[in-house]
């Protein structure tokens, strides 16, 4: 299965008169991984929640495979294929994993596939804890039945909000078997927002600086992330998150 | 003609008290994020102190004011920082507690004062005429003391550090945080500033309209309407739809009689939800 | 086409398993059941009037329970009880006494007019739910004030019929109970089944409506189809509350008394049907027990309220629960 396209044009965003973020372009293929880099309050999280229909933008479009999906509510994104995961846990704490994965899919009413999803909770170790309840599991377990969730409506496009902030440094390799496992499995596009700049090199072969609501660089990590401009407003800033 | 400039003015005064109140409501819950339900509660608490102070402490009236200003204020200042502060991300929690300390403070002032209306009235009387146009001195007098109460309030909040705080908080309680505002301490100070409001509203105005330990219903329901249709967690909105609504239930009691203002303004809150759900002033507000 | 895929979702253990079985609703329908007996087990006019009160109180706290499963709060419950107990006023003098068509009629009538009201305000944010429900059961009041013609205003609609069932009148204090446990009986089941049925969804919602959201549930449906089966229910309690007393009265449906329904289900215990079951039965008892009434009474739900919220989240239901498996895990 593969994705469609997502394509962002001109989209901005302003709370009264506070400007999160201005004039955002970019294209994000089927197969391909974005990064999404910046300080705190670049406006990455609201980005996400503008193209999952959690907030309406300002001005601004949103394509999914060629199709104007600008303002429209978020389940109705949902059942389009757009996928999204919280940068906090976010599962239905009280409800076990299986019926966490099932309510994903019963409110998507879409299917992803069968075998991938089998795989990736076999990855993920939850296929034996499939009965806990997810409040119970680890916290590191809890963010990975967030992204199985995610996965679990058979996106076209997926949208990850932080999926390393709280985990081990060594339980961060999951991301890297779960983008992995979309790439083999899925095919959609990922967008990564994410502080964690080595995960960042290692998964993404793009990535987009924002600073100050305003696209600062657009490119591979290597060649941005080697930029002036770019070390002053987030490397250089002392951010806690890269010790 | 002149009923028609006389029913604005007592909607104008109307318009103030309901200001006084709505704001307090949109305070706390723009800054605390708790719908008040004891907001009704504190105006007729206002109303009990104010009444006591005179007729059972012998105080002029303006100390009895003042009286009850500070009780409301003191009250909503332990109950939130004692009880609130406890559960204060449980929106529904927050909702249930004050729901509960309205039952318990009016019944407790059931149990002392009786359901009788107590003899209370205000000290002003007379009225000032220009020409034809006749209007009660008390409600001049509640006027002027609402809109200094209301110009006190902004300028506390537009004009000092402390309302700067406020206010930042209510916009984006993160960002407010992260610039090192403390809601432990500004929560109380903001729910005892509004209960306070309330306390004032019920002493001005009790002894006009009236006082019964069950007045707070009515009242709790205006302030309802009122944030709804200037937009809920709007100062501005709220104080503009204050006047909306004092003068709607002027005109409509002086046209139409009693009761038919509360349904005309419920009908025009359920039509402004439909075409305009951010209310009057209301403007989206960031986060979740 | 979403079924394979959760048919792959790795099985736990095969056949039927008891943990499924709904059994707190199993128990409330029997309550209502065992409620039947009273008339064969005593002729105490108290008894009498004080279950019939609970009867009432129960379906009406089942109305506010079904929007709690979502984490919304009704004050709406008199509004539309006195939409249904008026129906039913009205309707009855007509000639319509059958018990089978007045209980239709007093659900169906205040769901329909919950509908378009739900439609509009539940897409808005939970607050101007709660704030809407408020100003309508006071704005209700003052409808029946300025109908006189259809509601009787104040004086209320007096001298109803009483409800025939299979052609016989039910006059006598006993009939009238066992309507009222009929009637209880109804909403209960009818509560059971809307919540069962979409348990996963009003789950969904009171956990997390973003993440419910972003998962593609669309969350204002739910909840208006949770408003109008409320609505409903709250206007099978009307119905209750009107057979009980042979008139509709303006007095009847305060909207001070939706507070009471709130603290039975919250003082009960929002976690399981039972918890409004129960909640109301001690409630309405201990009121009649200290003879505290009217006022007095709120005082006592308001002391509990705050005790519930600050120290005991689950209600009197929730504590049990809790004390139970603590004792069994200790064995």
């Amino acid at each position: 299965m593969a994705g469609d396209e997502l394509r962002v044009e001109g989209l901005a965003k302003r709370f009264g008169g506070l400007r999160v973020f201005h004039d955002i372009n970019f294209r994000l293929p089927p197969g391909e991984i974005l990064g999404v880099i910046g300080p705190n309050g670049a406006g990455k999280t609201t980005l996400i929640n503008v193209i999952s229909g959690r907030i309406q933008p300002s001005s601004g479009q949103v394509f999914l495979g060629g199709r104007n999906i600008t303002g429209q509510p978020s389940h109705a994104l949902s059942r389009l294929g757009v996928g999204r995961s919280f940068q906090q846990t976010n599962t239905f704490r009280s409800a076990s994993v299986r019926e966490n994965i099932s309510r994903a899919i019963r409110f998507s009413r879409r299917s992803g596939s069968a075998v991938g999803l089998d795989l990736l909770l076999r990855d993920f170790q939850l296929t034996d804890r499939m009965n806990e309840q997810s409040d119970k599991l680890p916290y590191g377990l809890q963010k990975m039945l967030g992204l199985a969730m995610a996965y679990a409506i058979g996106p076209q496009v997926l949208l990850l909000d932080e999926p390393a902030a709280g985990l081990e440094r060594g339980e961060r390799s999951r991301i890297d078997g779960f983008v992995a496992h979309v790439r083999e499995h899925g095919g959609c596009g990922v967008l990564i927002v994410e502080h964690d700049m080595d995960l960042i090199r290692r998964l993404c072969p793009r990535i987009l600086v924002l600073d100050a609501g305003y696209v600062l660089a657009d490119g591979p990590p290597a060649e941005v992330l080697a930029r002036p401009d770019v070390i002053k407003a987030y490397l250089g800033a002392g951010d806690e998150d890269e010790v | 003609m002149e009923q028609f400039s006389q029913a604005m003015i007592i909607g104008v005064s109307l318009g103030a008290q309901y200001a006084l109140l709505a704001l307090g409501f949109t305070l706390i819950f723009g800054i605390l994020g708790v719908v008040n339900f004891s907001h009704g509660g504190f105006y007729m608490l206002g109303g009990y102190v104010a009444y006591s102070c005179v007729y059972h402490l012998g105080l002029p009236y303006p100390l009895a004011v003042l009286a009850a200003v500070f009780a409301t204020g003191a009250l909503g200042y332990l109950f939130e920082l004692v009880l609130l502060e406890r559960v204060i991300d449980d929106h529904l929690s927050t909702l249930m507690l004050t729901l509960g300390l309205y039952l318990i403070v009016s019944t407790a002032v059931l149990l002392i004062f009786g359901p009788v209306s107590p003899e209370f009235p205000f000290p002003v009387s007379g009225a000032w005429r220009a020409g034809p146009i006749y209007v009660p001195l008390e409600n001049l007098v509640v006027l002027a003391v609402c809109v200094c109460a209301i110009a006190g309030l902004y300028a506390l909040l537009f004009s000092t550090d402390l309302g700067r705080g406020l206010r930042a908080l209510a916009d984006d309680r993160d960002v407010a945080m992260a610039q090192g505002m403390r809601p432990k301490l500004l929560f109380p100070l903001a729910f005892a500033l509004a209960t306070g409001l309330a306390g004032l509203t019920g002493a001005l105005v009790t002894p006009i309209l009236s006082l019964s330990p069950s007045v707070g219903d009515p009242v709790l329901a205006t302030s309802f309407l009122t944030v709804i249709l200037g937009g809920l967690g709007s100062l501005g909105g709220a104080a503009l739809a204050a006047f909306v609504v004092g003068i709607v239930e002027a005109y409509t009691s002086v046209y139409f009689g009693g009761s038919v203002g509360a349904l005309v303004l419920f009908i025009l809150v359920l039509v402004i939800l439909v075409f305009r759900p951010t209310g009057l002033l209301g403007r989206e507000i960031r986060g979740a | 086409m979403a079924e394979p895929v959760e048919g792959a979702l790795p099985r736990s253990s095969a056949g039927f398993s008891w943990a499924g079985f709904p059994w707190a609703e199993f128990a409330a329908c029997l309550v209502f059941v065992a409620a039947f007996a009273i008339p064969s087990f005593t002729r105490s006019q108290l008894i009498y009037s004080i279950a019939n009160q609970a009867l009432v109180g129960v379906v009406a706290a089942l109305s506010v329970w079904i929007m709690l499963r979502m984490n919304l709060l009704t004050f709406a419950t008199p509004a539309f009880m006195a939409i249904g107990g008026y129906s039913v006023a009205i309707l009855a003098p007509m000639g319509v006494t059958d018990a089978f068509a007045l209980t239709a009629i007093s659900f169906v009538v205040p769901a329909l007019l919950a509908l378009p009201l739900g439609a509009l305000v539940l897409r808005l944010r939970g607050t101007y739910f709660v704030l809407v429900t408020y100003v309508l059961s006071e704005i209700l009041q003052l409808i029946l004030f300025m109908t006189p013609d259809l509601t009787g205003g104040s004086n209320g609609i007096s001298g109803i019929p009483a409800v025939t069932f299979l052609g016989t009148e039910l006059v006598s204090n006993r009939a009238v109970l066992k309507m009222a446990c009929a009637i209880g009986l109804v909403a209960c089941l009818i509560t059971a089944g809307v919540t069962r049925y979409f348990r996963q969804h009003f789950a969904a919602i009171e956990e997390n409506e973003i993440l419910a959201e972003s998962l593609g549930l669309v969350i204002w449906r739910y909840k208006v189809i949770g408003f109008v089966v409320a609505a409903g229910v709250a206007g099978l309690a009307g119905f209750s509350l009107v057979n009980m007393l042979l008139t509709a009265h303006p007095s009847s449906f305060s909207s001070g008394s939706a507070v009471d329904f709130i603290a039975y289900t919250i003082i009960g215990g929002r976690a399981s049907i039972l918890g409004p079951v129960v909640g109301t039965g001690l409630l309405v008892w201990a009121t009649n027990l200290f003879g505290t009434q009217g006022q007095l009474a709120q005082g006592m739900y308001g002391v509990l309220i705050l005790a519930v919220v600050l120290a005991a989240k689950g209600g009197i239901t929730g504590s049990i629960a809790t004390l139970f498996r603590r004792v069994r895990g200790a064995n």
